[in-house]
């Protein structure tokens, strides 16, 4: 037996203990945990029989799990109407004069970097920011913005299909697109700390 | 492909590299259906219940706020297009996407009602349809790895799927599609979310017929 046959023996037991959890489970908030393991292991049994073009399953499978995820915990908060934790944000001081130049040091590498990566790198160096610095924005305007990044983005797909010589600036559409995509999207976490909707 | 018994005959398709997206006519029955149900969904008002007290003259209408409204259409709307998605793509991978954001949807239009008890029966579907989409990806991922192709289009008829990945698949259609036991059991067919719940009925009929029509294909 080799390690690939062990590792999915190995998945499948692990899958199996995750159902029976859920089985004995009776707890509603436990159950959320208990369902998101399930989700895990099953996307591991898909890594592993879906070979080369299991990362094509695999990422848009994280992202369901995780939409679901947030859904279900918002519907718990609703049905038990929790009310929102109210605390006192830390406040030291390499959280007021860090920020700004880690951030820009950030996007501009990830500017440079472009495409989804580089949407990351921006996005922490926004992330960080806005959760030290505190905001005042309106969200509208990065949603906006993100939804003309992503209609960009299937723009650039469009034409890798239909006119695939111009490849050149299919590439350059997609990899800003992306980056915009992700760097407001990932920045959006960076708000849910504090600050206001203006 | 279109000789088979269940597809009947070949209407359109539209060519992405492999993946062909198809209608024939069972598919185009299908897609008609989700339309109609859409285009009543956006001219739909929502049900105003009155209440009667019980021994005295009064009388209660319920009142539905605008925010309340738009949410509910909007998600019934996205539910509607997620079934015309699931109904005519032409990709085993595609058909699961679509079926889990009708999972989605289908909380959605429910989670506007502000009852415990409708919360309670939406959250209770919402852990049936998470673990379902388990199944349906581990179903995707199962035809991937033993035929190397997820195109609807190149595995008809050629019997490769293996039996796993279908039930798996069923299996997954099923969670997603237990929505209406749920709707029964919160009683909320004729309740504040009144004409949108339909599209929850809609949806889960249409993805079971389409389900039945791609394990009997592939």
């Amino acid at each position: 037996m080799d390690f690939y046959q062990v590792g999915l023996f190995c998945t499948l037991i692990c899958v199996i203990i995750s159902f029976i959890a859920l089985l004995r489970e009776r707890d509603d908030i436990h159950k959320i945990l208990v369902v998101d393991l399930i989700e895990t292991t099953g996307l591991v049994i898909v890594c592993l029989v879906a070979t080369d073009l299991a990362e094509a399953l695999v990422l848009p499978g994280l992202v369901v799990g995780i939409s679901e995820l947030l859904m279900l915990t918002e519907l718990y908060i609703r049905k038990e109407k929790l009310p929102l934790p109210a605390f006192q944000p830390i406040r030291i001081e390499v959280m007021r004069t860090a920020p700004p130049i880690i951030t820009f040091a950030l996007v501009v590498y990830g500017i440079i970097l472009s495409g989804f990566s580089g949407g990351a790198v921006a996005g922490i160096g926004l992330v960080f920011y806005f959760m030290c610095k505190g905001y005042e924005e309106r969200f509208a305007l990065l949603e906006m913005v993100s939804g003309y990044a992503w209609a960009l983005w299937i723009v650039a797909f469009f034409i890798f299909m239909i006119l695939p010589q111009a490849w050149l600036i299919a590439v350059i559409l997609a990899g800003g697109a992306i980056l915009m995509k992700v760097t407001t999207k990932m920045a959006l976490i960076g708000t849910m700390r504090e600050g206001r909707d203006v | 492909m279109f000789n088979l018994p269940i597809e009947g005959e070949e209407l359109f398709i539209l060519e992405f590299g492999d993946i062909v997206n198809y209608f024939s006519v069972y598919t185009t029955t299908l897609f008609l259906f989700a339309t109609a149900f859409i285009i009543i969904a956006i001219i739909a008002r929502p049900e105003q219940q009155t209440d009667i007290i019980f021994g005295t003259d009064a009388v209660y209408t319920k009142e539905i706020t605008h925010e309340n409204l738009r949410f509910q259409r909007f998600m019934a709307i996205a539910c509607g297009l997620a079934t015309l998605g699931a109904v005519c793509s032409g990709d085993l991978f595609n058909f699961s996407l679509f079926t889990a954001l009708i999972g989605i949807t289908n909380i959605g239009i429910v989670a506007g009602v502000n009852n415990r008890y409708v919360l309670n029966a939406a959250y209770n579907y919402g852990i049936v349809a998470m673990v379902a989409t388990t199944f349906l990806f581990g179903g995707a991922a199962t035809a991937l790895g033993t035929c190397g192709t997820l195109s609807i289009w190149e595995l008809a008829g050629r019997g490769m799927v293996p039996l796993a990945a279908k039930m798996f698949l069923v299996l997954g259609v099923m969670g997603e599609g237990m929505a209406p036991f749920y709707i029964a059991k919160a009683e909320i067919t004729r309740a504040p979310g009144a004409p949108y719940v339909l599209m929850i009925h809609v949806s889960s009929l249409l993805i079971f017929l389409r389900v039945i029509e791609i394990i009997l294909t592939v």
